[in-house]
């Protein structure tokens, strides 16, 4: 394995956990960050994101979602993240990523499928899928009234439908394709 | 804020800086210092205990009652301070050494403030620490510190500051009661006045701290030339601050001042008045009225702070002909039921909201073992891990291969004794080592040979059976697109393993012994062909190990069944370890969502079945549910549509 495609999977994985922590911190919804919401995906006929919180496994990231709106029993509204005290915040103290299959070409686009000389690797460590696992403490309550350690692991593969359009901005990357949450 | 402070507290301040420089001016840089010093340095520092009784006894000044609530406020800040100089079990002590030797020496202060500041903000990168009480005593620099702070800061021995190296220890001693150089008496005259006023302005009956119309009082306005304003706003600080200081613990504090008056004190927005909400967050009055707030967000910064104010009064402030302004009073003080006078609340509305508020952990389900349809997870750990306590090199010829991927991250716990350096100079913790860095590609292990070696490296260690109940929590389903190293198909299903457990180490070079919680995750792929054939079918992909900070579960999962081979692994059904201890409110609706959704029961009769024997556990509750359904009545379960 290349030196480039292992910076390329610790950049991907970098680009992908911290928006979406701050999502989940924020209040914002996490949803985007799913395979579910591929058009390019499903048509191919991927299942939907694998996503397991506690043990218990979620129909979708929108129940996801709705557990940890009940975190934050408040919304968030008005004034600035700072305005008001939190009441769930993640805080990442770890994280590592592998990548378990460097030629991923679920759904690929053709064009992606052909190297290209103009991209670092010849494009190829753009199709990489990967596995992330992220560990840190979950503040809950304010004043830290409950401190719980969390770890998830995702598994990402890449978002065609971003990555035919290379160099675009604010756009995710990579999208889950499975998620396993535990925080106790 | 414009450095006006009165005479009497410039001179303290022009005093002071002799040790310590401040950032601002007049009162305001006492309040700096005030409020990061929760032991309370202006009552520890001062003779005021002898000055006070002093007062006391000279008896009435003439004033009639006022007087007399003053020499009671008096006794009782005599006895307060002598119990403020005892420990705090929150608050540990720190002795820096090496500062004498440093270039800062020079400073005008002998580099005291330098040095906390060094320390403030090299001790943590995630958490901001504030170092509260410091004392110059020869050459060594006390400090005391929150207890959870204090292992960042030890971590700093051996650093270097401003060309000297800092030694830090822990100490059981007693920090020295003062610097060097003593208080000033003009300070302990500014003192003995401020807490003359706040004797005055206390009503033990009703429990109420009366600061309404500071800029008013005369004894406040003789110490200093302010415009009213400005004057309520820093009387205000150090008014609260020695108030609460006067009070041992929290509780004690809650209990004495329940109420509060700012009342006609011009404030225009809360931020002039915001250290209330974190000297007295538990006051259940406060009177705002007859003050300029004009908009909801002038009450902004207030938002959920006072979590039991149950009375709250802003008549004669614009802000109560606002569209908004019931609704958004409601929402940031959830205990509230009285607005201005108007009930906006039941007493039982005002419970549920504030429930609303309390920290709602995701309810913990058992090991959830979705591995298809041969026990693969389980075959696969049970090998694992006692061979990797026995036999490392064994375990990566079988499992691993050329193309194995294994890394591990640490999260030291400085609050642990187990030393760590065996593990942090491979830690590829990415949060903390860097996403573009070398170290990141040089710790990443790519080779099951190499990997081996690195085995031989780490610690011994002995991993619980995996029968043994209770201590392990297992996660793993299959996956699609991975390789096919057979190159037959397309692609080829995988297996993730998420688990999370303890093992015991003994670390031979140190000779220390202790138990570290970790996560391992492994991806398991189909072997390689090969001949010979491979040891197993399956072969792990990648091998990611953290070694986080201890925490008790998931030991502390309780009514647990062991993992063992002979486990059915049914889909989507959670099929090991059982559930924590009694779950709360939030959790138990949680599960009885689950169980409903899952059995069809209405939530009645699927509360029922969670109470009884199963106490919680949704395992033996759906077993049970299995077990009974053909007895359960009709009306037990929700009608279909």
């Amino acid at each position: 394995m290349s030196e480039t495609s292992i910076r390329a999977a610790s950049e991907a994985a970098k680009n992908f956990i911290e928006p979406f922590y701050a999502a989940i911190n924020d209040g914002r919804p996490i949803a985007p960050f799913y395979i579910n919401t591929s058009a390019l995906y499903t048509q191919a006929g991927h299942p939907p994101a694998d996503l397991t919180i506690n043990g218990l496994v979620m129909a979708t990231p929108e129940d996801f979602e709705a557990l940890l709106a009940r975190q934050r029993p408040i919304p968030a509204q008005g004034g600035g993240p700072n305005s008001r005290p939190k009441t769930a915040r993640y805080e990442v103290e770890a994280w590592d990523v592998h990548v378990i299959n460097a030629d991923y070409r679920f759904g690929a686009p053709s064009a992606l499928l052909v190297p290209d000389p103009t991209k670092p690797d010849h494009g190829a460590s753009l199709r990489q899928m990967l596995m992330v696992t992220v560990s840190g403490t979950l503040h809950l309550g304010d004043d830290d009234k409950l401190k719980q350690h969390f770890n998830d692991v995702f598994i990402l593969v890449p978002n065609w439908d971003v990555l035919v359009k290379y160099g675009a901005k604010g756009h995710k990357r990579v999208l889950v394709q499975s998620q396993t949450y535990r925080a106790y | 804020m414009a450095p006006t402070g009165p005479r009497a507290s410039r001179q303290q301040t022009t005093q002071r800086s002799a040790t310590r420089p401040t950032r601002g001016g007049g009162i305001t840089k006492n309040r700096v210092r005030v409020k990061t010093d929760r032991d309370g340095d202006i009552a520890m520092d001062s003779p005021a205990a002898g000055a006070t009784n002093g007062a006391e006894r000279g008896g009435s000044r003439g004033r009639g009652r006022a007087s007399r609530a003053s020499a009671r406020g008096s006794t009782r800040v005599s006895t307060r301070l002598a119990q403020l100089d005892r420990a705090n079990p929150n608050r540990v002590t720190l002795k820096v050494l090496g500062l004498r030797e440093s270039k800062a020496a020079g400073n005008p202060d002998k580099g005291r403030r330098a040095l906390i500041e060094f320390l403030e903000k090299k001790a943590s990168k995630s958490k901001r620490i504030i170092i509260g009480r410091s004392v110059l005593d020869g050459e060594y620099l006390w400090i005391s510190i929150n207890k959870d702070d204090a292992a960042d800061v030890l971590r700093l021995s051996g650093y270097a500051f401003a060309g000297s190296n800092l030694y830090i220890t822990e100490t059981e001693e007693k920090m020295p009661g003062r610097d060097t150089e003593d208080i000033s008496k003009e300070a302990q005259e500014t003192k003995q006045k401020l807490l003359s006023v706040l004797a005055r302005r206390y009503n033990p009956e009703q429990r109420l701290l009366d600061l309404s119309a500071l800029g008013a009082d005369e004894v406040l306005s003789t110490m200093g030339t302010f415009d009213s304003q400005t004057l309520a706003e820093k009387a205000f600080k150090v008014l609260v601050h020695i108030a609460s200081a006067q009070y041992k613990t929290d509780q004690e504090k809650a209990e004495a001042i329940q109420a509060v008056s700012l009342a006609r004190n011009d404030i225009n927005d809360v931020a002039q008045v915001f250290s209330l909400a974190l000297s007295l967050p538990d006051l259940k009055q406060l009177d705002l009225t007859g003050n300029k707030l004009d908009t909801t967000s002038k009450l902004n910064k207030w938002q959920l702070r006072f979590k039991n104010l149950a009375e709250l009064h802003l008549t004669g402030n614009p802000v109560t002909v606002q569209e908004n302004y019931v609704t958004e009073m409601l929402q940031w003080f959830p205990a509230l039921q009285i607005l201005d006078g108007r009930q906006v609340r039941t007493p039982e509305e005002a419970a549920a909201a504030l429930k609303a508020l309390e920290p709602s952990p995701i309810a913990q389900f058992p090991s959830n073992i979705r591995d298809g349809e041969n026990n693969v997870a389980a075959a696969f750990l049970q090998a694992f891990f006692p061979m990797f306590d026995t036999d490392r090199a064994r375990l990566a010829a079988e499992f691993y291969d050329g193309d194995t991927w294994f890394s591990l991250a640490a999260i030291p716990d400085s609050g642990r004794n187990l030393p760590w350096k065996s593990y942090m100079k491979y830690s590829r913790n990415i949060q903390a080592v860097g996403a573009r860095t070398p170290a990141m590609v040089q710790r990443l292990f790519t080779n099951g040979t190499v990997i081996a070696d690195l085995w031989k490296a780490l610690p011994p260690t002995r991993h619980a059976p995996m029968d043994e109940p209770g201590r392990w929590l297992v996660d793993c389903h299959t996956f699609p697109h991975l390789a096919d190293p057979s190159g037959q198909a397309a692609t080829a299903m995988g297996l993730m393993i998420n688990v999370h457990g303890q093992f015991d180490e003994a670390d031979p070079s140190t000779n220390i012994f202790g138990t570290r919680t970790f996560t391992r995750t492994f991806i398991l792929g189909p072997s390689k062909p090969s001949t010979p054939p491979p040891a197993h079918p399956y072969r792990v992909l990648s091998d990611q190990l953290t070694l986080h900070k201890w925490v008790e579960a998931p030991k502390s999962e309780t009514n647990a069944t062991p993992l063992t081979i002979s486990t059915p692994a049914v889909v989507n059904t959670p099929a090991v370890v059982g559930v924590a201890g009694i779950p709360n409110d939030a959790v138990k609706a949680q599960l009885i969502e689950q169980l409903s959704k899952r059995t069809g029961m209405t939530a009645q009769y699927s509360r029922l079945c969670l109470e009884g024997a199963a106490n919680w556990n949704f395992a033996i509750a759906l077993q049970s549910f299995e077990e009974q359904k053909s007895n359960l009545p009709p009306e037990a379960f929700v009608a279909a549509v």
